[in-house]
């Protein structure tokens, strides 16, 4: 038998123009970059300067390109998450890896795929399993980049006359990874090896054609085979068009021309958002910090594991420092360390998904690419959720503490806007976008089949320092947000709605407040075996407001069973439809049969449970925080708030000092000037209950050194200490602590499993892994 | 002077916001416009525009109208009705439980026909007013599934109750629409005849509109808007197309007048979904086209029309357009048939600056609209405008803008230019200015071909049609190099929207969701049941159109009926639409016919990797098409003469800049060219409504139609 030399792979060198391998040539770029501080050493854009219109003519071209490629291969998808609500994006990349422009659509992948393109050249694929024309490959490995395992990455090199010249990449949202929990975001899992399939940036077709192992063995890993086959061939499509565009713009422009370009733009976006950070932003640091929950000793949580049965927080302390050359610096020294369940997060997931967010205030444009990231300094210290030291972390719903501590970074960077007096910029937050409605079984069909309801796409924004944020409108990680059709939905789930209304009271009080959120009360239809179960916050708030803003209202979750709904229909009797207008109520319950059994408490995290047909099932999407203190709000919009059910009126009373009357139909008229004297009462009052900050410390400072907080404060705390001896130190200045003050996690008894034993991905032999952020 | 041996046949209308136009056509194809302006009372305007149209032949309306046999009105009252939401205060009754939803909207509409940045851009969404106010709101308690099968049934007591306090609180119309109606409309209906009994009983005579009745189609916010729509809107303006229809006959009409409509066809005024007229106005130009196209037997056409602020996009292939199923206008998602065109918001009037965080030029997405540029000082704008850079070119007559009443300032121009282009880019005046025609070109051409591409096609496939104000300014630059078989420029192409709507069929169609599929698991009786359920579907389809007609006065036998379909790979959620190879299916193994039309197109337009026929099969709507033939405008027929244009006809010329360099180009008087006559670039052919631009490298003549055919040379 006849060995062939290298029989897989190319001769290193071969794909370049330039002879180098992807690697030299990707750290050739690199140590220039970091030499100039501009992008690949480009002090001059001698393009863009020399030719202006002829470097806007590539640009103009591969963004059309990838825009409407995307609009075209998203029709072939079958998920609503794909169709619907376009959970899906395509980003073209020079050949280091470095996003050149990207689509419409999730933008959070500028950076994720990226991070797979450079892991493929830094751990030579191009030597083994080689990197040919025609390839594909697929990603969704947490530990190479990407957010979470849903995000299935299809990425295809492009060449031009046997030259490789850039990757294009495709991403998609799927419904199911085959995880323990069904559904895209599951919790149950704790670890890696249960977060569902995962594809380390396998090569998956040659020749422009899937290879059939591939697609046997992933459609035989996931619950959802039709819409994972689909969105597979949504990705693919989507790629080659790309492929067929770029080959034209260098037919068009000219192979220099081209390659120039891919490399100027990069350090053009560099420019770019150096520009719109001075123009928006006050130079200075803004601190700022953020907590979620993670309720885990519950009995409706089943985990596998001990260790993993504790209730957690996470912390997310963050500080922005706006510099005064428009450059960014964001620190999270002192988060709190990374868990036994699927809310961890990876280094990009910040310094990709971070855009996502900016494009909706900061810089909304079509030029957001890597030159960003370069604009921007990340410190995400190793161990901490943000970036962590263990190969066994899982991932799939990491959007949890991103959505948490991201809320807070739009208030930082909100304050500095205010500051500049951009009024109309600020948002006080955005709402944590939850729940997610997740289950699986199967379905209406007959078929095994996961949920996963993006219903949580249209969720109350954030008030503005000028107006009230929008009711069921968007997500953080989303502006084009979208709650979709109904009839849509109840082709994909085995969920019949009996309400959709709009939740009163659900955004947070303010001058402005927040936009309320919605609510969808589902009874489970038609289906065989089926589960589902909650994922949102409900003991803590993360979305606080801001400038006296209040929170938006907080989670809870409502399930019933046995509900006898069946006979209640049959007969005629009241039901369970709409509105839980006042949970304190429990409307619900009201129209139930007598031997329902019903959880509603705030316990929005919980693991699969059984549903039978006829059972309840209360999604609740959240509302956004409001700005400025609620004693300045007017009169005419308490009012109005009242009159189109979006507020409660014992809290029109208790919070705006509103007086009003009703008539005969139920419409509130609010009096001015008994309301005026009512609010400054309310503002003496608040005098009276003030403390000077100095005593207020004092008690609180006393809390501290007694310990004086609940298990799972106390053990967030002294991860963070652990983890970050400048913290430490910070907090005990702050508090004015005995130097000897110290508090170990080892002292709290909580499960410490994982907590300082760790083995990291880059200890695997023949691993290297990217790393692109300050740790 | 009436002539009896080539009657007035054809009137074509197109009340806009500020004028009202009309567009009388004879047998010979010889026109007139006349113009007016547009008044409360539209009946007032059509006649005062029409008296200024007839003028031109020295007639009257007295004598035209009596002759004529056909008429078509396009409008914009309705959409500035909703948009500025002065529709009739509508009661709506809903599935209990779901009284949101309507004023919930979908979260698109809150940034639905923004510019790609404002779409990011969070704090600049807004939603619109609700059609139907919350406290006009009632919810019934029902509810059906996805598959139709009713889980709760209707408690009609409910409706009773909804309804008698929609009418004392005030409603003028009342609207029904349940989750599902459109799989099982039995408790719709139920509902209907509920609140219509309720309405006699109260001596009330609201109309009452149920959506299973009119758009039986899935997705229950654009069901919902859209039969909002046909009480909120639609009403009023069927009281004022009749009292229009009655000024005509006064003067001795003898024609019903037709009214454009989405779905590219004329519809009678009485006709029940009157709220498709909503969106007329750009179709016109799509379906003058079509017509033209047949004409001229041509099969394939790209057709492009740019205006000041926009430019709008369509496909004809094998002489039929593309429809949209859930269009969407004046930012409400509905479920209204459309003609698919694509819309980009950049246009020959569009705004030009430097993107100071960039440093790069941006266009639009806003633009001057009538006031230009800041070549015109009077307009007001500070801003400069593709309209500058084009004089500064010397592709538009400073001395002849719009037929000469706009005196402009081209110093000013230049200056703007200068200051605010072309020295933060470092290039000379004229190179910004080029720069700039160059890259809206640009971006116009890319869509043009992505819109092409998309749908699986090349441009050499096709012929493009180039019209509107700015058509002939821009064909050259938006076709070059796409490889079109030929670009055709019609002279009228100012006015070619009205044109095209009066040669516009009357034209019925329905739509129906219908829920079928088949698997390789299916039997031969699966097949049948699917074959029977089609052609129910195409049934009850087919006596809602003929309803329609027969309301206009047409007899069953007088209607061309066409069936369509729309079908997918089972499960996904979109699907293509497309006319039956069948005229009626009556046999299982007729299944395989339906599907092999709808495979091959599937792999045109989405590259054959992306079929997926081991998933099965479904229809997921019926389609139905009826239509009588009407009196069309005739396009002219002259005989060709000299290649060489007459010496009246050159009018002089003009400095241009093309390819980085001062040319000098002739000018000609469009009206004074005749068929056959041809001009080499570089020249500049001028009317008072429009400029066509031949540039070095292109050629173009002027055939027997009085259609310009632009030749890349």
């Amino acid at each position: 038998m006849t060995i062939l030399e290298n029989p897989l792979g190319n001769k290193p060198g071969t794909l370049l123009k330039n002879g180098m391998t992807l690697n030299d040539h990707r750290n050739a770029v690199l140590a220039r970059t970091e030499e100039t501080g501009y992008y690949d050493g480009r002090k001059e854009l001698t393009f863009k300067d020399t030719d202006p219109i002829g470097f806007e003519r590539i640009f103009s071209k591969v963004r059309a390109g990838v825009v409407n490629s995307r609009e075209v291969a998203k029709k072939i998808a079958a998920s609503p998450i794909v169709e619907q609500e376009g959970e899906l994006c395509f980003t073209l990349y020079n050949v280091t890896g470095d996003c050149v422009v990207t689509s419409t659509g999730i933008i959070i992948h500028v950076g994720t795929m990226g991070a797979a393109i450079k892991y493929m050249i830094q751990n030579d694929w191009e030597s083994n399993p080689g990197i040919n024309e025609g390839d594909m490959f697929t990603n969704n490995d947490c530990q190479t980049g990407n957010v979470h395992p849903c995000d299935i990455a299809t990425i295809v090199p492009i060449f031009h006359d046997g030259v490789m010249v850039a990757w294009v990449g495709g991403v998609t949202h799927v419904i199911d990874t085959g995880a323990v929990g069904p559904g895209s975001m599951s919790n149950g899992q704790i670890q890696r090896f249960g977060d569902g399939l995962q594809i380390t940036c396998r090569k998956t077709g040659i020749n422009d054609t899937p290879l059939r192992d591939y697609l046997h063995e992933s459609q035989r890993n996931v619950r959802t085979t039709k819409y994972w086959i689909l969105d597979e061939k949504t990705r693919i499509a989507g790629c080659h068009m790309i492929r067929d565009m770029v080959l034209e713009v260098i037919e068009d422009e000219g192979a220099e021309a081209f390659d120039e370009f891919m490399y100027e733009v990069v350090e053009d976006g560099r420019r770019g958002l150096i520009m719109r950070i001075k123009a928006m932003c006050m130079p200075g640091t803004v601190k700022t910090v953020a907590f979620v929950d993670v309720p885990y000793t519950h009995e409706d949580v089943h985990v596998p594991s001990t260790f993993a049965k504790m209730d957690s927080i996470m912390h997310a302390p963050c500080e922005i420092t706006v510099k005064p050359t428009g450059e960014w610096r964001l620190d999270f020294e002192g988060c709190s360390r990374w868990g036994w369940h699927t809310y961890n997060t990876n280094p990009v997931a910040f310094t990709s998904g971070i855009w996502v967010m900016m494009t909706q205030s900061l810089i909304p444009t079509e030029r957001v690419n890597d030159g960003c990231r370069y604009a921007t300094e990340f410190r995400l210290p190793k161990g901490t959720w943000t970036n962590p030291d263990d190969r066994r972390t899982a991932h799939a719903d990491a959007w949890h503490f991103l959505v948490s501590s991201w809320s807070s970074l739009w208030r930082g960077i909100s304050r500095t806007y205010f500051a500049r007096g951009y009024l109309e910029e600020v948002n006080a937050g955005n709402s944590n976008p939850c729940n997610w409605l997740q289950g699986g079984g199967v379905n209406q069909d007959g078929e095994v089949h996961a949920v996963n309801s993006f219903e949580t796409a249209a969720c109350g924004t954030g008030a503005c320092a000028v107006k009230d944020g929008l009711n069921h409108a968007a997500a953080i990680w989303n502006p084009e947000g979208d709650m979709g059709d109904i009839e849509i939905w109840e082709l994909a789930e085995p969920l019949l709605y009996m309400g959709r209304r709009i939740k009163t009271n659900t955004g947070g009080y303010g001058k402005y407040r927040g936009g309320l959120g919605y609510e969808t009360l589902r009874m489970v239809w038609n289906s065989a075996d089926w589960t589902m179960f909650f994922m949102g916050n409900g003991y803590m708030n993360s979305d606080w407001g801001l400038m006296g803003g209040y929170p938006a209202a907080t989670g809870y979750r409502f399930e019933a069973h046995n509900t006898g709904l069946q006979e209640r229909i049959a007969e005629g009797k009241s039901l369970p439809l709409g509105q839980d207008r006042d949970p304190r109520e429990c409307e619900y319950e009201k129209h139930l049969g007598p031997d329902a059994t019903v959880k509603r408490d705030k316990q929005c995290i919980t693991t699969e449970d059984m549903y039978a047909n006829g059972d309840l099932y209360l999604n609740y999407l959240r509302g956004g925080p409001g700005f400025g203190d609620p004693l300045d709000r007017r009169i005419v919009d308490i009012q109005e708030d009242l009159n189109q059910n979006f507020l409660l009126a014992e809290f029109a009373e208790k919070v705006y000092g509103a007086v009003f009357t009703t008539d005969d139909e139920g419409v509130y008229t609010v009096d001015a000037d008994k309301t005026a004297a009512r609010q400054a009462e309310m503002r003496k009052e608040r005098l009276a209950r003030a403390v000077p900050v100095k005593e207020w410390m004092e008690t609180e400072r006393t809390k501290i050194i007694d310990k004086d907080a609940s298990l799972a404060v106390q053990q967030m705390y002294a991860s963070s200490f652990y983890l970050s001896p400048k913290f430490t130190a910070e907090f005990k200045e702050f508090w004015d602590l005995p130097a000897d003050w110290e508090l170990p996690e080892e002292e709290l008894g909580t499960p410490m499993y994982g907590a300082r034993h760790t083995m990291e991905i880059g200890d695997l032999p023949d691993v290297s892994p990217v790393i692109m952020t300050e740790e | 002077m009436n002539d009896l041996t080539n009657p007035v046949e054809v009137l074509g209308i197109d009340a806009g916001g500020t004028m009202t136009d009309t567009f009388f056509v004879r047998a010979d194809g010889t026109f007139v416009v006349g113009k007016a302006q547009s008044d409360a009372d539209e009946a007032n305007a059509v006649l005062e525009s029409s008296v200024d149209a007839l003028a031109h032949w020295d007639t009257t309306v007295e004598e035209v109208y009596p002759q004529m046999v056909t008429c078509v009105f396009s409008g914009t009252a309705m959409l500035n009705r909703v948009v500025g939401r002065k529709g009739l205060r509508t009661g709506l009754i809903v599935s209990k439980g779901f009284e949101d939803f309507h004023r919930m909207g979908r979260a698109i509409q809150c940034y639905l026909g923004y510019a790609f940045e404002d779409r990011l851009h969070l704090n600049t969404h807004r939603y619109d007013e609700p059609l139907a106010h919350i406290h006009d709101t009632r919810g019934v308690t029902e509810r059906v599934d996805s598959k139709g099968g009713v889980v709760i049934p209707v408690r009609l007591h409910e409706a009773r109750e909804a309804a008698r306090e929609l009418i004392e609180q005030g409603c003028k119309a009342i609207v029904i629409s349940f989750l599902s109606s459109y799989l099982n409309g039995t408790h719709e209906r139920a509902v209907r005849d509920v609140v219509e009994e309720v309405k006699k009983e109260m001596g009330s005579d609201i109309p009452v509109f149920a959506s299973v009745d009119y758009y039986p189609v899935r997705k229950e916010t654009h069901r919902t808007n859209t039969t909002l729509l046909e009480a909120y809107a639609a009403e009023p303006s069927r009281a004022i197309l009749s009292q229009l229809s009655d000024r005509m006959k006064e003067k001795g009409a003898k024609f019903d007048v037709r009214v454009m409509a989405s779905h590219g066809g004329t519809i009678g005024w009485k006709a029940k979904e009157l709220a498709r007229s909503l969106v007329s106005g750009p179709i016109g130009g799509v379906i003058g086209a079509k017509y033209l196209a047949e004409q001229l037997k041509i099969d394939n056409i790209a057709c492009s029309d740019i205006g000041g602020t926009s430019f709008d996009m369509a496909l004809i292939v094998k002489s039929k357009f593309a429809m949209h199923q859930d269009g969407d206008m004046a930012r409400l998602v509905l479920s209204l048939p459309l003609v698919a065109m694509d819309t980009i918001g950049a246009g020959a009037g569009s705004f030009v600056r430097i993107d100071p965080y960039s440093n790069s030029l941006k266009l639009g997405p806003d633009s001057a609209g009538y006031r230009v540029g800041t070549c015109w000082p009077e307009g007001g704008v500070d801003t400069v405008s593709v309209t500058d850079c084009h004089i500064i070119l010397g592709y538009l007559n400073p001395d002849n803008f719009l037929g000469g009443i706009l005196e402009l300032d081209v110093p000013r121009a230049k200056q703007c230019v200068q200051d605010q282009i072309a020295t933060p880019l470092g290039l000379s005046l004229e190179d910004a200015a080029a720069g700039v025609i160059e890259l809206l070109d640009l971006s116009l051409r890319q869509h043009l071909r992505a819109m092409i591409s998309a749908k699986g096609y090349a441009p050499s496939d096709f012929v493009c049609f180039s019209y509107g104000g700015g058509g002939p300014v821009h064909a050259y630059g938006y076709t070059k190099g796409l490889g079109f078989k030929e670009t055709i420029i019609p002279a009228w192409a100012a006015g070619f929207s009205a044109f095209g709507c009066a040669t516009a069929d009357f034209e019925y169609r329905y739509d129906m969701s219908t829920d079928i599929g088949i698997t390789e698991e299916s039997t031969e009786a699966d097949k049948q049941d699917a074959i029977n359920t089609l052609q129910a579907a195409w049934d009850e389809l087919t006596a809602k159109v003929l309803e329609e007609f027969r309301i206009n006065g047409f007899a069953p036998d007088q209607v061309t009926l066409t069936p369509g379909y729309r079908m997918q790979y089972l499960g996904q959620l979109n699907d293509l639409e497309m006319d039956s190879p069948l005229k009626s299916v009556s046999k299982a193994a007729e299944w395989d016919e339906l599907v092999g039309t709808f495979d091959e197109t599937y792999a045109r337009v989405y590259a054959d990797a992306a079929r997926s026929p081991e998933l099965g099969f479904g229809i997921t709507g019926a389609i139905l098409r009826g239509s009588v033939e009407t009196k069309k405008p005739s396009i002219p027929h002259e005989a060709e003469g000299d290649a060489t244009p007459a010496a009246s006809a050159v009018i002089g010329e003009r400095p241009f800049y093309y390819n980085g360099e001062w040319v000098t180009a002739d000018l000609y008087h469009m009206e004074s060219l005749v068929p056959g006559n041809r001009v080499t670039g570089p020249a500049v052919i001028e009317s008072d409504a429009t400029t066509y631009v031949v540039p070095t490298g292109f050629e173009t003549w002027l055939d027997g139609h009085r259609l310009f055919h632009l030749i890349e040379v």
